[in-house]
């Protein structure tokens, strides 16, 4: 049943479903510490826990310029390569179970999307794209080079 | 069930531990016993050893387990009692199981049971020699020993295991106590608490830091660990190749946390199998060097400050620096342009280049696609440096220096841009600040350097190599510069917003895409709780692609000996020769043409005077007589830009800068005056007097050049062969017809010879034949250029005078 339980989520301005199993925990953040001269995605650190964990704009990741991080907003923690990370979520809806099958991509997506996304899944009457968190960490190549 | 069945997978993962570890230290002990069959402690190691294998497994139900480690310790037991002799079948027997023992545990690690299969081969080896006479079984005496063995067994295991996640749970729990006090620590203070609650806090305090060194301590293990397998690995590379190699290690009590020791492992490897392959040289090569066949590698820990180093020396052909530009040449890595500016430690460290194998070709040892670039990368990852010191055709020394612990170092902690970094306090040398009277900041073409105490450090802005800009809420008075010293030899100065603290940190690596900007070593939580950068102080050096080192840099001596040296290029100078009297004198750099080196033949004296022959020129020599011997000499060439003249010398001496003080001759002559030049008078040769003497005998071959007739030139070898021999030489080759009267004549047969003889034109008859026909034979072997030029000038020589 684990495998039905998503995470609803607006990230980089869009609907989107987590697989609850990618993600750690949801939680909010004060003001980040910057890292200078780091890629354009990486939107700073903060601690929790005594872990630092690298907080990850998504809004970069699919082509969309960037948005400040805002005290108290929530972040949704993912573990990638044993190193902690945090996505900006814009906001969390909820976690429940879907159980609709998740579906192929049908129709263009935006290239950064595209990259990110693996399927679609019908949720409440809309359709959601299913994110892989973990894409998010790294930016394509060509936008890193 | 489900207990008993936990329990056994604890007995289980506690066997492969212990087993993992024995396998490891018995491989080495077996090496060592190897070399020394005598030594009987080594024997008696390796057989508790593996007799603990045996009774553990016995226990866990595994029966190939312990048929293998039955047959060793069978084997070594006939050892011990003397009935079987200690060989090298004996210890690659043995080494056959440890090997096969190794691969079990591996699968019983994954799959949880042991694998179904045949050790036969494995065993088998081992009872190949063993046709020995056997002595009669003694069971009550081995019986006893064993028990023995068992005791001393249990005293050497007065430890426990822990796995290690648990070991980096604790840690990470005193991790969050220690942040937790600094948080209340800060509340405390800011509450103005009274003072017995704050002495009771402080108490805890104590306790908490006192915990954190414990369990720091925890993880440290004894470098023994991780230079256990090297000597099977030294063993089995050197037997493959044919080489012989005593392996020593050294300093195997030091500690180094666990965690450095997984980073290090491979690198060490690494280097030590290249040690075998490429450094030490095939048997022929070392008798040929006239060294012992066999070769030493020796690998020694020790510790100093908080740093540990190892070193991997070998006794091998060491690296050449120039082999090692040429590859880099032909590998493309380097171009031959930039390879001159190389230094030579810059050449050594082309090895660190990515692409650049040594091997002249990739061998199987060591071209497994693991070059020193990742051992260099690997080993700077954990904030390490490597070393080469390097004794071309002795050995090579690799040297590793790694923190001792990865987790916590001491950082300072500075201000740039309105946020807070830390700088490993290890590479930091000095702290100023930059109004201080001992700084002098000045801008050079866009650069900043800065001097303190006359010495010269590259300036780095913090803020300009992260890409920010000054906070504003920065006072100017506070900003401060740390002289910073990331590796031997190299040190800037990073100028910094403010100064903060010294603090203990916990270090973490950062995120993948943080450590590839280059600039942060890892992040760390100091007390405020808000995480902060390690700024990764070498990494900084490469952003800003400036030159740290810190050759020649000393504004008191190599600055201005540098600047000396400038001015000096710039100025007159003087070179110092000695003589052919002995005496030294100088004489203007600028009029030297340049050196040359002769045969003593190659002077010859015409119309009075000395001439050399270099080349096909003939150059007037300042000489007054021929020189004695046959050896070589040395001949400055002047040139005034009408004429060379050739000036003897013994050797030149120096290159001085030409001294402002010069003691006139009263008269003019060859020396001008007498200079002091370090202290010594030296006579200054006056090149305008010595042109002078010899201007007026060379204007007239200048201007017009001996002509030359060839006669009877029948089949045109005169014309093809002879004449641009003499054209280069400073004649004019006129045809046979033409009216012109020659200066000499050349004949190239006896009837034209005959002919000609009558006339008034010198006539030097060439023949065909390398032998004179007789004492008297005036005539000239036609191929010997030499005697030619000679007659040449000895005709028209005549004729002139």
């Amino acid at each position: 049943m684990m495998d039905k339980l998503y995470l609803v989520a607006r990230i980089a301005d869009t609907r989107v479903a987590l697989r609850s199993r990618a993600i750690n925990s949801v939680v909010t953040v004060g003001t980040p510490v910057e890292v200078p001269a780091a890629p354009p995605h990486v939107a700073g650190l903060f601690a929790l826990r005594s872990r630092v964990f690298t907080l990850i704009d998504p809004h970069v990741v699919v082509g969309l310029p960037s948005v400040p991080v805002a005290p108290g907003q929530r972040v949704v923690v993912v573990d990638v390569a044993e190193h902690g990370y945090a996505l900006l979520a814009d906001e969390i809806e909820d976690v429940c179970f879907i159980d609709a099958p998740e579906t192929r991509i049908t129709g263009k997506l935006m290239p950064g999307w595209a990259r990110v996304a693996d399927a679609m899944i019908e949720h409440e009457g809309h359709s959601l794209l299913v994110v892989d968190p973990s894409h998010f960490i790294t930016l394509p190549a060509q936008r890193a080079a | 069930m489900g207990r008993t069945d936990t329990a056994m997978d604890d007995l289980l993962n506690d066997f492969l531990a212990e087993t993992a570890e024995i396998l490891a230290e018995a491989g080495g002990a077996l090496v060592a016993w190897e070399a020394d069959p005598a030594d009987r402690a080594q024997l008696d190691a390796i057989f508790r050893l593996v007799h603990t294998i045996k009774g553990s497994s016995g226990f866990l139900a595994l029966p190939r387990v312990t048929a293998l480690a039955h047959a060793a310790e069978d084997a070594l037991d006939q050892v011990r009692r003397g009935n079987r002799p200690a060989n090298a079948a004996l210890v690659t027997g043995v080494l056959g199981i440890v090997d096969r023992l190794s691969q079990l545990c591996a699968t019983l690690g994954s799959r949880g049971a042991e694998p179904a299969g045949d050790d036969g081969d494995v065993i088998g080896a081992l009872a190949v020699t063993e046709d020995a006479p056997e002595a009669p079984a003694e069971p009550a005496e081995i019986q006893l020993r064993r028990d023995d063995d068992i005791v001393t067994d249990l005293q050497g295991w007065r430890s426990i295991r822990v796995p290690l996640p648990l070991l980096d749970s604790v840690m990470t729990g005193v991790t969050d106590i220690v942040l937790a006090r600094n948080e209340f620590a800060r509340m405390l203070r800011e509450s103005g608490a009274d003072p017995a609650l704050i002495g009771a806090f402080d108490r805890l305090s104590d306790s908490i830091a006192g915990m954190r060194q414990s369990v720091s301590q925890m993880r440290m293990q004894r470098i023994d660990k991780l230079f256990a397998p090297l000597p099977r690995i030294v063993r089995d590379l050197a037997h493959d190749l044919g080489k012989k190699i005593r392996f020593a290690t050294s300093g195997g009590e030091v500690e180094l946390d666990r965690e450095m020791m997984e980073n290090i492992r491979d690198p060490l490897i690494h280097i030590v199998r290249n040690a075998i392959d490429h450094g030490v040289e095939a048997l022929d090569g070392r008798v040929a060097a006239g060294k012992d066949v066999t070769a030493t590698i020796a690998v020694s820990a020790r510790q100093s400050g908080n740093q540990i180093e190892i070193e991997v020396r070998d006794d091998g052909r060491g690296l050449s620096p120039d082999a090692l530009v040429q590859k880099a040449i032909s590998a493309r890595i380097l171009s031959a342009a930039d390879a001159r500016a190389l230094t030579p430690r810059e050449k050594l460290e082309l090895i660190f280049r990515p692409g650049f194998s040594t091997a002249a070709k990739i061998t199987a040892i060591s071209g497994r696609g693991v070059g020193m670039d990742i051992v260099k990368a690997n080993v700077e990852k954990i904030g390490g440096l490597v070393e080469l010191r390097n004794d071309e055709g002795r050995g090579l020394a690799v040297v590793l220096r790694v923190p001792m612990t990865l987790t916590i170092i001491s950082g300072l902690m500075v201000r740039a841009a309105g946020q807070y970094f830390a700088i490993p306090r290890g590479a930091v040398r000095e702290i100023l600040l930059e109004t201080s009277d001992t700084v002098r900041i000045e801008r050079l073409g866009g650069g900043e350097i800065v001097t303190v105490r006359g010495e010269q450090f590259p300036l780095l802005r913090l803020e300009t190599i992260l890409g920010r800009t000054r906070d504003h809420r920065d006072d100017v008075e506070d900003r401060a510069l740390v002289l910073v010293r990331p590796g031997q030899g190299q040190s800037y100065a990073l100028s910094v917003a403010a100064i903060h603290d010294h603090e203990e940190l916990v270090i973490k690596p950062a995120a993948p895409m943080i450590m590839a900007t280059g600039l942060y070593a890892g992040t760390t939580l100091p007390d405020n709780g808000r995480p902060v950068l390690l700024l990764d102080v070498q990494g900084i050096l490469a952003a800003a692609a400036i030159d740290a080192s810190e050759a020649g840099r000393s504004l008191d001596h190599a600055v201005e000996a540098e600047a000396a040296a400038a001015a000096a290029r710039n100025a007159a100078q003087l070179l110092l020769f000695r003589d052919i009297g002995g005496r030294t004198r100088g004489i203007r750099l600028s009029v030297i043409e340049r050196v040359e080196e002769v045969p003593a033949l190659a002077l010859f004296e015409s119309a009075g005077r000395i001439q050399a022959q270099i080349g096909d020129d003939i150059f007037p020599v300042h000489a007054a007589k021929l020189p004695e011997g046959h050896g070589t000499l040395k001949l400055l060439r002047l040139n005034d830009g009408q004429m060379v003249l050739c000036y003897p010398i013994e050797e030149v001496v120096d290159i001085v800068r030409l001294p402002e003080m010069v003691q006139p001759a009263t008269a003019p002559g060859l020396i001008a005056g007498i200079a002091l030049v370090a202290g010594d008078p030296v006579e200054l040769v006056d090149p305008f007097w010595l042109m002078e003497q010899y201007a007026r005998g060379a204007v007239a071959p200048a201007v017009r050049q001996p002509i030359c007739r060839i006669a009877d030139d029948h089949d045109g070898w005169g014309d093809n062969f002879l004449a641009p021999i003499l054209q280069s030489a400073g004649y004019r080759v006129v045809a046979e017809t033409s009216g012109e009267t020659a200066d000499v004549m050349l004949c190239l047969t006896d009837e034209g010879a005959a002919r000609a003889g009558g006339g008034d034109v010198p006539v030097i008859r060439l023949r065909a034949s390398a032998a004179a026909a007789g004492p008297d034979d005036e005539t000239v072997y036609r191929y010997d250029r030499g005697a030619l030029l000679d007659a040449l000038r000895r005709r028209i020589g005549g004729a002139g005078a």
